[in-house]
């Protein structure tokens, strides 16, 4: 998962907007009890994606974080003791005591797995379309030391990844090919030398007296302001205008025109900044 | 192939498996107390049951019920929540479950018992009589057991006034000497003055604290007095002789012993005149103090 630089809104707002649209977007999945909702809301980030030009990456997020969505409904489902409408029976299970599998428990877990398919679609979404430079940037003036240690260690995975890669395929041109311990062994080195040479790099150029850094200073643009009003707004909607929904003891909740109203509010807040696409660079 | 698809189904059957709510249970019924009895908060006679539920799932469908644990510990039952203290405590037929309510099944006749009280005494309380006549009706868990009027003197009035409650209730008593018992798995009732019943392990329970025998009355003095005490374990007022007791309890998870007793022959006689529907209904013990029956735990100083 890393940053893709593309001509699009979102890419083109700051990266603090751009990460508190998708905070907004997560906020609203935990807020909002609805099926309706959260199903609206797992289309919302597709839709965003794809106005982004990531929408393959945030799909495949979706299909990558359905078995786990599966996993939740069945262990909550033979965890959960709450539900009046019994449909199966499995009778006494030892220590997990009596296992009556209810609608309402089934109900409860498909939502937490709609829950937890939003939130892996928006941190798909958030790692595609938020530059991570810019974040340790405005983190920096906050905590010089830590937004460095962040950046090193965001371009570790990366490095070892190339390091193996590399390494893999210069074992792989010798006659007797390495096993993957080998190649393991030597990557490990090569990271343990490489950590030597930043900390002397650090101390050559003076990263113990190193003073806070002044206040980059960069207009607002109109789609800092966009999506800066649609997170306030995505929250505000899921926070003061809830679609109520009850799972337990027994689903009480509608599918009435109130719920669509709500989602439909919450698309709209969502989807209508990328309708702004000037200033894009292309 | 066939044949180990029948073995298996019918191995699930057995084990209660199945689709759908299962089988109603009938004659079930509900009390929510707070305090020990003193105030009945719901108390229905025909609740609402859907097939096979559970404790949990019957007192949901019929009040409203906070959780938490994914559903299995009571929070709050008709908006009294516990906490501070106090919890909701529930009793099937009389008989403290070793298991959640959300794990434990419905049967025929159960009379389910929520009280929410003071667990700074005990948080364990094995038996109480205020289900009455239950267990000896429908027995608990599912499994009715034997009834055994065991007396220290079988000809005595006393025990002959236990034994026509029973016979009034249409239930059917082995009547003997202590521990003269033949069933292993039986409902005994102890009759006759405490100093006499003493060669009954669970007897002894009643000499100890509130802890062991789940008792708010303690005998002292070899069985002379009965000593009555409060919800916190303390005791409120002593009385000596003529002092009766119908309490229950258990001894190491066998099935619950009663006790109709008292510290003389007049009070074992006063026990068997409180040995009745109407004078045990809803409480968890009761004492006998001259023509008073007293609720136990004892408030009145």
């Amino acid at each position: 998962m890393t940053y893709l630089l593309r001509a699009s809104p979102l890419h083109a707002a700051r990266a603090s907007v751009a990460a508190a649209y998708c905070a907004s977007l997560v906020t609203a999945a935990f807020l909002s009890p609805h099926p309706l909702v959260l199903g609206v809301l797992a289309l919302l980030i597709l839709c965003a994606g794809l106005m982004c030009g990531v929408g393959s990456r945030v799909a495949r997020s979706l299909w990558f974080s359905l078995p786990m969505g599966v996993a939740i409904v069945l262990v909550n489902a033979l965890v959960a003791r709450e539900g009046l409408t019994v449909l199966v029976r499995l009778g006494d299970g030892g220590p997990l005591g009596q296992l009556d599998i209810t609608l309402e428990s089934l109900a409860f877990g498909a939502k937490e797995a709609l829950v937890l398919i939003v939130i892996v679609a928006v941190a798909a979404l958030a790692s595609a379309v938020i530059d991570p430079d810019e974040v340790l940037r405005s983190l920096r003036r906050v905590s010089f030391r830590s937004a460095l240690t962040a950046t090193i260690a965001t371009r570790m995975m990366p490095l070892l990844a190339l390091d193996a890669r590399r390494i893999g395929d210069a074992q792989r041109c010798r006659p007797r090919p390495a096993g993957r311990l080998a190649v393991m062994r030597a990557i490990t080195a090569n990271a343990l030398d490489r950590s030597l040479d930043v900390a002397a790099t650090l101390e050559v150029r003076g990263y113990g007296s190193a003073r806070r850094p002044a206040r980059a200073v960069r207009a607002r643009s109109r789609h800092d302001l966009a999506f800066a009003v649609s997170a306030v707004a995505i929250v505000v909607l899921a926070a003061a205008w809830p679609a109520p929904f009850a799972y337990y003891p027994t689903i009480a909740g509608s599918f009435d025109a109130s719920a669509f109203a709500h989602a439909g509010a919450l698309g709209l807040a969502a989807l209508a900044p990328f309708a702004q696409r000037r200033g894009i660079s292309r | 192939m066939i044949g180990a698809s029948v073995a298996v189904v019918a191995t699930l059957a057995l084990a209660g498996c199945g689709l759908g709510a299962g089988t109603k249970p009938e004659r079930v019924s509900l009390l929510v107390t707070q305090g020990f009895g003193a105030q009945t908060v719901l108390d229905k006679a025909a609740p609402k049951v859907v097939g096979a539920d559970t404790v949990m799932r019957m007192l949901e469908r019929n009040a409203k019920v906070g959780t938490r644990y994914s559903g299995g510990f009571v929070e709050s039952i008709g908006g009294l929540s516990g906490g501070g203290g106090s919890d909701w405590f529930y009793y099937v037929n009389g008989v403290q479950a070793g298991k959640g309510a959300a794990d434990t099944k419905l049967h025929s006749g159960d009379h389910v018992w929520w009280d929410r009280h003071d667990w700074a005494a005990t948080q364990t309380i094995p038996a109480v009589v205020g289900s009455f006549p239950e267990p000896f009706t429908d027995g608990y868990g599912g499994k009715r057991l034997p009834l055994v009027i065991e007396c220290t003197q079988t000809a005595a009035k006393s025990c002959r006034g236990v034994e026509d409650e029973f016979t009034g209730l249409k239930l059917v008593a082995s009547l003997g000497c202590l521990l003269c018992s033949q069933y292993n798995e039986s409902l005994p009732v102890l009759v006759g003055p405490y100093a006499t019943l003493t060669a009954a392990p669970a007897a002894l329970k009643l000499e100890g604290p509130v802890s062991s025998s789940g008792v708010y009355a303690r005998f002292e003095d070899g069985g002379r007095k009965l000593a009555l005490l409060d919800q916190r374990g303390r005791v409120v007022r002593t009385a000596g002789a003529g002092a009766g007791l119908v309490a229950a309890t258990r001894y190491r998870g066998q099935p619950p012993t009663w006790f109709v007793t008292g510290t003389n022959a007049a009070g074992v006689a006063a026990a068997v005149q409180a040995f009745n529907t109407q004078t045990l209904d809803g409480h968890f013990a009761v004492a006998v103090i001259g023509d008073a029956a007293i609720p136990l735990p004892d408030s009145e100083p």
